[in-house]
Formats: structure tokens, C-alpha cells, sequence
């Protein structure tokens, strides 16, 4: 009579979550070629990035973003569990650190520019600014993300059937930071 | 019909032991190769001639696979390709630079420009270009670069092809068999001359070879007559700006067209596009556009007077 | 009995989930623009591409032209060097590339008993960008000047140093849009698999092309992301004047762009291999009356292939210069990537054997590929020999090569699939008889323009080269090549005549004109905007053959069913 048993994924993935995995892992790719590319290079660079990087202080500027991993992990917490002022109040703390972040990386890129290293001084300027840029341009992408769904949750239009969204926004996030910690020591630590 | 061994330029005629060991390498790979196809392509054919639909209804038997039948066509082709493999690292050995190469192998330094080829040979203080003179049965080291975009150099029946790739230098070695003339061209698309930007190697008996390279060292000779003296005189205030003759009195640019020393010893212009005769050398010097579109060489609406000496000048021995 | 489902997904029907509006209903503009259903999309693909298919074809035939004759003056060299760049990159991100994703778009959701993709609005979305993407490299030519640093823009030619026109940026841009629109369809097409599959439509009982377009979904996921990485430094290079790919004393690198773009690259042809060995899959077991022998090796080994392409760009860079370890463990790589097509090939051989082989259009051009196939891929191995890539790369033999395995294969698949298919989408069969023409002028031409480009690159004949010195046997053979060129040319004028004259007057197909077993068949041709108005029982890779014959079904229960 029935059609046999549906098949099932073993998971409680539904589309968006699956979707936003795959487009993670092309993401997870357009990095690799920029990190390899750069390390690549490195071999080029001189003595250009000790003298010019500040280690130090991108390392503390970092831990907020990790710690913007943290505290968007608390906000999903508070979704599941429907405790929506809990969820907006991390959501703020999550931007707001993810914001600090990029503001290190302002610094660092002023100081860097101020010495005379634009964008298109020499090849480690080049590496340097399109991967950590790149990297940038995605925190900007998850901060708008981040404050589209706080915004919608402050005018009460985010509600348990838009699970998915959050969870989505939150693997975007994570993974987001991991590139970081991949750029950091590349560009920080090991290629100098 | 000619057969394939007999035309120019054919990697399938080889005159030199790296080509020849690329080359059996070749025939190897096709036999195997050659046999696979038939089979295959025959028994796709053999299926379609012997089972197709004759209008008998019902269906044919459902078989869904073998295991053991998959494992066989896995292992056998996976099989063959290892001892493909085996004989390709050793060819790759064979035909590459010794680690230790022995005894006194000639120096060639190879620097590929847009759209012509420059050949130094460092031990010797010669420069030449397009026309590449070698020993025959010695080993010819060439140490190529490019000045500017990726070219390739690569005469088929004298070895392996390698690309000149601008602050990457690489090494490569010829030899030729026997004497003669081979010919080549850069196989790296390099931009609007790309097919004009041949090569042409002279394999010479080690006495004829010495003779040529004490002959090139040696300056361009004095002009004897009035036009040489002002093709001489116009080379000198305009043409070194970007070409250099041996003796002429000025030095001139090395690195942004041919030297000219001793051009009149060469069979081509233009690297390997036009004969060299005067009458050619005289349409080149018209308009070298019209002979090779996009030449970094512009037409520099010469005066018949200047055309006629620089030819005379040019064309002396 | 097969259970009336309305819903043909496993998931609840998502309350936010917009109802088609009516704008999107029927057939007039408004809805071919607005629509977000994945069969108009999929006919968009296709149609869009068979344009620049014929773009792409004509620029072939101005190759061609130019190369009929030994210096020859048929373009100028620029001009000459703008059509092979564009008739390469239009081939391949204009082309082949596309008519695959629209063929997967249309077919996919049915064959795996789905109403439509699991991201409709991004499937639509992903067709206009990559429509953009198209305009926009072809916008060059207002700026007078096409991109013509052939379709891999080997750097530093690519640079602004040596390219200054901006027709190569356009290109940049264009491709970076053509991508981006690629991977929403990839990612499309990943969720509905992995997501929308009918109850009872395990992994092993899916179709192979259903198989092949989804590892062909990860390669594009994975693959399209470093070209993207690539052509933005490009840009950035060319615009912005940083240093990665201009090889001087800045430290930048002419041969990083090259592993960048052959990472992309190798994978790349891969991306326009798999659906075809996917169509192959299903059109030779419908035609030979059997089921694929070897399902699961045939799934198996497009996994493998997908894996290991990942692992041999190098093998485009033999001639660089990385050393011989490195040229040596990617040369066993590439060999090894032979092993798992070479399984295909044998498994769908031997579907043919003992079986009652009906000789239409589709399977003729299965055959063919089969065949053609093979000759590529022999030369593929060839290549693989580093010392015979020493000698040979860069050659019209390497021109030859690939022809062989994009046209002889590819294409030669693709037509099978749509004489296969064109009953589906249109409710009416091609014609048999322009089908044969079809076939044999495409098989004489094809063959006549590229054997014999073989011989040339043997016999030390470069490619891209806008002419060629008048040695012995190069003119006769370059003539040859041409005279192919135009009879190929007539076969696709016969095959879009076919397809213009069948959509009006073809006879009439029904639901199931071939006989054939997986779930797209099981609804009517064309299939109602819904898609299904119920769904067969499924328990096996053949759904329709079980119900059609079950005494000999070849369900297969699965641990999860009890009896059936």
C-alpha cells in the first residue's frame, strides 16, 4: 500500500542548513587559494611583514571575533529555549564584538598605509591586503546578516519557524571565524 | 603520400637520443593504446550488429553486473598503467639534464623576447638570435628565461619542448645525431606574433661548428663602400636604440631587439619568416607591420637612400 | 498500489512558502522572466546556450577559415587571437557548462520524484547571473577589443603590461558572474538531492545521471570558488597594479596563476565529463533493454573521478618547469584517474552485450561517444606520459585530445540526451530521419576535423598559432581540417533545424515513448507545473520496469522495508 519507508538524512538538516553547509564548503575553497597563494609568495616577501605586522595586538582584536563565536552560540541557546530578549541582547553583543574586530583590522590597515604599504606596494601588500580584505568583506557580510535577524527579532517577526535561519547564520558565522584563525596564523605567525 | 617519418619537424623523427628515447616511448604508449581501442570500439560495434532489436518482443536477460568481471577490467588496465608509469620516470631521466653531466657539454643561454629568440653562448661571448648553431653529438645545456611573457621552446625532432618563463629560468638539453637543419617554434601562445617566432637549429660537425663561432665573435666587418657607410651611420644614430651590431662602433640596446652582428651569415629574418635576401631584408625595413603584424618594431618610414645602405651595411659579410 | 501524494517531498510543506503567483503561470514573457520553476529555468539554460553555441561555432569556423590555407590573411592576428580566446571560454563557460546545469535543472527534481529544486528563487537567480555574466565578456567587443589571451590568460601575458586593452577585464568580470551563478544552481541541485528525494529513492537506487550531476555539483562547488579567488587577483593585478602574477623583480608569479587556474581547470573538465557519462548511463540501458551492468561501479567510479581530479592540475604544467618529483607524482595521479573511467566505459560496453539493442538517435550517438571517447581518452594518457606531454603539449595533438573528450564526448552525449529527452520537455518525438543526418555528418565531420590535427601536432605544428610555414603535408591536412569543420557545421544546422521542426510538427510522444523506467517518465510529457500527480512505488533503480514487470522486478528491499 505505502511506498516503502522515506528515506531520511539521519539528521535534523532541513534545506537551508544543508544549503548553507554546501555554500560553506565552496567558501572553505576560495580561501584555500588565498591562503595557499600567499604562502606561495612568501618566499618573495623579505623582511617586509615582521617589521610591518602588528602581532600583539591583531592577537587581542582576534579574540574578540573568537569570542563572537561564544556569545552567538549563547544567542541560538536562547532561541531554542524562546527566551527572545536573551537571544537579542547576545545578538548585540555578537556585532558589537564583531564590529571591535574589524576596527583592529582598520588600525592595522592605517598604520600599514601610513608607512607607505598600499595596497599595490609590493607582492606581500598585495597578499596581505586581498586575504586579510577578503576576509573582511565576510565578517561585513555576517555582521549585516547578524543585524537583519536582530532587527527582525526587535520588531517580533522572528519566531520558532525561522529555526533555520538562525542556525544557518550561526554556521556562517563559525565558520567565518575559523577562516581567521587559518588567516592569523598564515599571515601572523607563519609566513613572516 | 609522404609517410609521417618524413616530414620536417615530426617528434616521430627523431635526430637526437632524447628524441628518440621520447619517441619510443610513443610507440609503446600507441600499440597498447591501439589495441585497447579496438577492442573496445569493436565490441561495441560486435553488439550493435549482433543484438539489435530484430522485432522478436520480450526482453533480453537482466543481468545486473560481476563482481569479478569489474575487479579484472579494474586491475588489468591499473596494471598496465604502473608499468606505463615505470617507463615514463625512466624517459624523464633520460631526457632531462644530467645531474652530473659529463665532460664539457656546450653552454647555450636561451632569453625568448616577443617575438624572437636570443641565443648567448656565455662561454664564448657570442650573441646571435633565431638561428641556433650546435655540434653535433654533443650535449647542449640551454638555460632558458624570457623577458617578459611565458614562451616556449621546442624543436620536435631534437628533444623535449620547455617553457622560457620570465624570473623562473629553467634547464633543458639537445643533441643532435646528425648534421642538418631542424626546425622549431615556440608552442607557448606569447601574443600577436606567437606564430611567427621560429626556431632554426644548425647541427654542424664540431669543425664546422668551431669555425662559426670564431667567425661570429669576431665584429661585423668596416664598411668598404658609400652606402655601407651610411647604413652604418644610420644603424649607429637610430637602429641602436634597440638593436646591436658587433663593431659598428656604437654599442647597442642587447634586450630589446635582435642582434644584428653577422646577420648576412643568417638563412631567415624575422626569426625564421622571411628568407634572407636583400630584396627581403628590404621589405622587412619598408614596413616590418605588413610582414609581421603587431612586431614591436615600427614602421619607421625609412628613405630608399636609408633602405639602401642599411641593406648594404646589414647584408655584408 | 502507489499511494496518491500530493507532495512528492519527505519534508512538511513550509508555511512560507510562496504558492507560484500568477505571473508565473503560462507560457507568455512576463512568465519565462519571472518564473522560478525549475523546468522554464532549465529551458532557459539550454536555449541560452545552444546561442552561444552557435557563437561559439562560428568563431571556430573563422579558426578555421584563417587556417585553411598556410599564411593565410582571413583576420588580423589580433582579431585572431580574440576568436580562439572566445571560442574557448564560450564553449566552455557559455556552453557546455550551462546546457548541463539546464539539462540537470529540468530533469533532476523529476528524476528523483521532487516538485522542484529545493531553492527556487536562488535557481532563478543563478540563471540571470549567469546570463549577465555572458553579456558582459561579450560587452567587450563595444570596447573594440575582445579578450585575447587565450581561455586560460596565462599570465604575465594577461597582465596589463602585455594585454592594456580592458576587454580581458570585462572577461574577468563576466567570468566571476558566470561562476557565481554556477554555484547557486551546484548548490541547488546538492540540496534537492540530498533533501527532495521520493519515499523509497535510496542513494543506490538513484539515477546515474542523478548521480553524476550531483559529485558534478561538489566539483563546481569546490572548483569555481579558487577560479573566482584567481581572476579577482587578476583583476586586481590588471586595475589595481598589485603584484601577484607579474613575474619580475616585485616577487609576484607567473606560474601561481597557472596552479590557481588549472586547479579550477582540471576539475573544470571534469565538470563537462560527468553529465555526459551520466546521460550515457541512462540512455544505453533503456536502449539495450537491460539495466546498467555495474550500477554500483558506475556510481563508484564517478566518485573516484571526482576525488582524484582534485589531484592532477599539474599535468597541465608539465612543460613549466616544477622539477621532475613533482611532474612525476602528478603524472601518476593522472594515470590513475584513467583506471575509473576506463570502468565506465567497460560497464556501459557490456550493457549493450546480450541485450535487444534498439538503433535510435540516442543510442547511435551513445555508440559514437563510447568510441570517440576512448580516442580521447587514449591521447589523455598519453599526456600523462611526462616525456610524451614534452613533446606533444602545447600541439594541435593536445587540440585533438581534448575535441575528442568535449566534442566527440561531450557533445556527442548531450545530443544523445536531448534526442533522448526532447520528448519530455516537449510532448513530441525528434524526427528519425534528421536524427540520422544528424548523425552521420556530424560523426564524418567531427572525425575529419580532428584526426587529422592529431598528425599535425605530431609533426611539430603548434597551437594558437594564427598560421602556420607551408612544410610538407601542413597545408593539406589544416585543409582537411577545415572542409570537417563546415560538414560538422552542417550537422548542427541539421540538428537545430531538427529541434525547431519536432517542437511544431513532431509526432506525438505520451509519457513513456522510449520505454523507459526511472521517475520521469512516470508523468506526463511535458510534465504539469506540479510535476507529478502521483508517484510510482519505488524500490529499485527501475521503478517503472518493476511495475511494468513484477515477477522480474529488480526490487531490492532495503533493510528498513519488510516484505514488500
Amino acid at each position: 500500500m505505502t511506498t516503502g519507508t522515506a528515506p531520511t538524512t539521519g539528521t535534523t538538516m532541513n534545506r537551508h542548513k544543508i544549503g548553507m553547509l554546501f555554500f560553506i564548503g565552496s567558501e572553505i575553497f576560495f580561501f584555500l587559494t588565498l591562503l595557499s597563494s600567499y604562502a606561495y609568495l612568501s618566499g618573495a616577501f623579505g623582511n617586509m611583514p615582521r617589521t610591518n605586522l602588528a602581532v600583539p595586538r591583531t592577537f587581542i582584536f582576534s579574540l574578540f571575533l573568537f569570542s563572537s563565536s561564544l556569545t552567538i552560540w549563547f544567542a541560538e541557546r536562547s532561541f531554542h529555549a524562546r527566551r527572545y530578549g536573551a537571544y537579542r541582547l547576545w545578538m548585540l553583543l555578537t556585532i558589537a564584538l564583531g564590529l571591535t574586530f574589524l576596527t583592529g583590522q582598520g588600525i592595522e590597515y592605517t598604520e600599514l598605509i601610513r608607512h607607505g604599504v598600499t595596497l599595490n606596494y609590493d607582492v606581500f601588500a598585495s597578499a596581505f591586503f586581498t586575504l586579510t580584505g577578503f576576509h573582511g568583506l565576510h565578517v561585513i557580510t555576517g555582521l549585516i546578516m547578524l543585524g537583519t535577524l536582530t532587527g527582525m527579532s526587535f520588531a517580533g517577526k522572528l519566531g520558532p519557524e525561522n529555526e533555520s535561519a538562525v542556525a544557518s547564520l550561526a554556521y556562517y558565522w563559525h565558520f567565518v571565524d575559523a577562516v581567521w584563525v587559518a588567516v592569523f596564523s598564515v599571515a601572523y605567525l607563519i609566513f613572516v | 603520400m609522404h609517410n609521417l617519418y618524413s616530414f620536417a619537424n615530426s617528434v616521430l623523427s627523431p635526430a637526437s637520443p632524447y628524441a628518440r628515447d621520447i619517441a619510443n616511448l610513443f610507440w609503446i604508449t600507441f600499440w597498447i593504446s591501439l589495441v585497447i581501442l579496438v577492442a573496445v570500439s569493436g565490441f561495441v560495434i560486435f553488439n550493435m550488429i549482433r543484438y539489435r532489436d530484430r522485432g522478436q518482443g520480450g526482453l533480453p536477460p537482466q543481468t545486473h553486473g560481476n563482481t569479478l568481471v569489474e575487479i579484472t577490467w579494474t586491475a588489468i588496465p591499473f596494471a598496465i598503467l604502473v608499468v606505463l608509469f615505470v617507463l615514463t620516470v625512466q624517459t624523464m631521466e633520460a631526457v632531462s639534464p644530467p645531474r652530473h653531466p659529463k665532460g664539457d657539454p656546450v653552454n647555450v643561454d636561451v632569453i625568448a623576447h616577443q617575438w624572437w629568440w636570443e641565443f648567448r653562448y656565455p662561454d664564448s661571448k657570442v650573441t646571435t638570435a633565431n638561428e641556433l648553431h650546435i655540434p653535433v653529438g654533443e650535449s647542449v645545456h640551454i638555460t632558458l628565461t624570457s623577458v617578459d611573457v611565458i614562451h616556449d621552446f621546442w624543436v620536435p625532432e631534437l628533444g623535449r619542448k620547455m617553457d622560457a618563463v620570465p624570473a623562473h629560468p629553467n634547464t633543458l638539453v639537445i643533441e643532435a645525431s646528425k648534421p642538418g637543419v631542424y626546425l622549431g617554434t615556440c608552442a607557448e601562445y606569447c601574443g600577436a606574433g606567437h606564430a611567427w617566432m621560429r626556431i632554426r637549429v644548425y647541427a654542424q660537425t664540431p669543425a664546422d661548428y668551431q669555425k662559426w663561432l670564431a667567425a661570429q665573435a669576431k665584429p661585423h666587418a668596416p664598411p668598404t663602400n658609400i652606402d655601407q657607410i651610411v647604413g652604418m651611420g644610420f644603424f649607429n644614430s637610430s637602429c641602436s636604440a634597440c638593436h646591436n651590431i658587433n663593431g659598428s662602433g656604437t654599442p647597442g640596446a642587447h634586450d630589446v631587439g635582435p642582434d644584428l652582428t653577422h646577420l648576412a651569415d643568417r638563412d631567415t629574418l624575422a626569426a625564421g619568416v622571411m628568407a634572407n635576401t636583400p630584396a627581403d631584408l628590404r621589405k622587412w625595413l619598408q614596413d616590418p607591420q605588413a610582414v609581421k603584424p603587431g612586431v614591436h618594431m615600427p614602421n619607421l618610414h625609412l628613405t630608399d637612400k636609408q633602405i639602401n645602405g642599411l641593406v648594404a651595411y646589414l647584408e655584408e659579410q | 498500489m502507489a499511494q496518491k501524494s500530493i507532495a512528492a517531498s519527505p519534508e512538511p510543506a513550509d508555511p512560507h512558502e510562496l504558492p507560484f503567483p500568477p505571473l508565473n503561470r503560462g507560457w507568455g514573457w512576463l512568465a519565462w522572466f519571472s518564473t522560478t520553476d525549475h523546468k522554464k529555468i532549465g529551458v532557459l539554460y539550454m536555449v541560452t546556450s545552444l546561442f552561444f553555441f552557435g557563437v561559439g561555432g562560428i568563431e571556430a569556423l573563422l579558426i578555421r577559415l584563417q587556417l585553411a590555407a598556410p599564411n593565410a590573411r582571413v583576420l588580423t592576428p589580433q582579431e585572431y587571437d580574440a576568436i580562439f580566446t572566445m571560442h574557448g571560454t564560450t564553449m566552455i563557460f557559455l556552453v557546455v557548462m550551462p546546457i548541463f546545469i539546464g539539462l540537470a535543472n529540468f530533469m533532476v527534481p523529476l528524476m528523483v520524484g521532487a516538485r522542484d529544486v529545493a531553492f527556487p528563487r536562488l535557481n532563478a537567480l543563478g540563471y540571470w547571473v549567469f546570463l549577465l555574466g555572458g553579456i558582459v565578456i561579450y560587452l567587450a567587443l563595444f570596447t573594440g577589443s575582445l579578450a585575447n589571451a587565450g581561455w586560460f590568460s596565462y599570465a604575465p601575458l594577461s597582465e596589463s603590461a602585455f594585454s592594456s586593452r580592458p576587454g580581458l577585464d570585462y572577461w574577468i568580470v563576466g567570468l566571476i558572474e558566470t561562476g557565481v551563478g554556477t554555484i547557486g544552481a551546484a548548490v541547488n541541485l546538492l540540496v534537492t538531492v540530498v533533501r527532495y528525494r521520493a519515499p523509497g529513492l535510496t542513494w543506490w537506487r538513484l539515477p546515474l545521471f542523478v548521480w553524476m550531476m550531483f559529485i558534478t555539483s561538489l566539483l563546481i562547488l569546490f572548483a569555481l570558488t579558487p577560479l573566482n579567488a584567481g581572476l579577482i587577483m587578476l583583476l586586481g593585478d590588471r586595475i589595481l597594479h598589485m603584484h601577484f602574477f607579474r613575474a619580475n623583480a616585485m616577487g609576484g608569479s607567473a606560474i601561481l596563476w597557472q596552479h590557481i587556474f588549472w586547479f579550477f581547470g582540471h576539475p573544470e573538465v571534469y565538470i563537462m565529463a560527468l553529465p555526459a557519462f551520466g546521460i550515457i548511463s541512462e540512455v544505453i540501458p533503456v536502449f539495450s533493454r537491460k539495466p546498467i551492468f555495474g550500477y554500483k561501479f558506475v556510481a563508484g567510479s564517478g566518485i573516484a573521478i571526482g576525488l582524484l581530479s582534485f589531484a592532477v592540475w599539474a599535468h597541465h604544467m608539465f612543460a613549466v618547469g616544477l622539477g621532475v618529483p613533482l611532474n612525476a607524482a602528478f603524472g601518476a595521479t593522472s594515470m590513475l584517474i584513467a583506471v575509473p573511467t576506463g570502468v565506465k566505459i567497460f560497464n556501459w560496453s557490456t550493457t549493450m552485450f546480450q541485450g535487444r539493442l534498439r538503433l535510435d538517435t540516442p543510442l547511435l550517438f551513445a555508440a559514437a561517444f563510447i568510441i570517440q571517447f576512448v580516442i580521447g581518452g587514449i591521447t589523455g594518457v598519453m599526456f600523462a606520459a611526462v616525456p610524451l606531454d614534452w613533446a606533444l603539449t602545447d600541439s594541435y595533438f593536445v587540440v585533438a585530445h581534448f575535441h575528442y573528450v568535449l566534442f566527440g564526448g561531450s557533445m556527442f552525449a548531450l545530443w544523445a540526451g536531448m534526442y533522448y529527452w526532447f520528448p519530455k520537455l516537449t510532448g513530441r518525438m525528434m524526427d528519425n530521419r534528421m536524427g540520422k543526418w544528424h548523425f552521420w555528418l556530424a560523426v564524418v565531420g567531427f572525425n575529419m576535423t580532428f584526426f587529422v590535427q592529431h598528425i599535425l601536432g605530431i609533426m611539430g605544428m603548434a597551437r594558437r598559432t594564427y598560421t602556420y610555414p607551408d612544410l610538407p603535408g601542413y597545408f593539406a591536412l589544416n585543409l582537411i581540417s577545415t572542409i570537417g569543420a563546415f560538414i560538422l557545421a552542417a550537422a548542427v544546422l541539421v540538428f537545430l533545424w531538427n529541434l525547431v521542426w519536432s517542437f511544431r510538427h513532431g509526432e506525438v510522444a505520451g509519457d513513456n515513448p522510449w520505454d523507459a523506467w526511472t521517475l520521469e517518465w512516470a508523468t506526463t510529457s511535458p510534465p504539469p507545473e506540479h510535476n507529478f500527480d502521483r508517484l510510482p512505488p519505488v524500490r529499485s533503480a527501475r521503478p517503472l520496469f518493476d511495475l511494468a514487470h513484477p515477477d522480474i522486478a529488480d526490487h531490492v528491499p532495503s533493510p528498513a522495508e519488510g516484505h514488500a
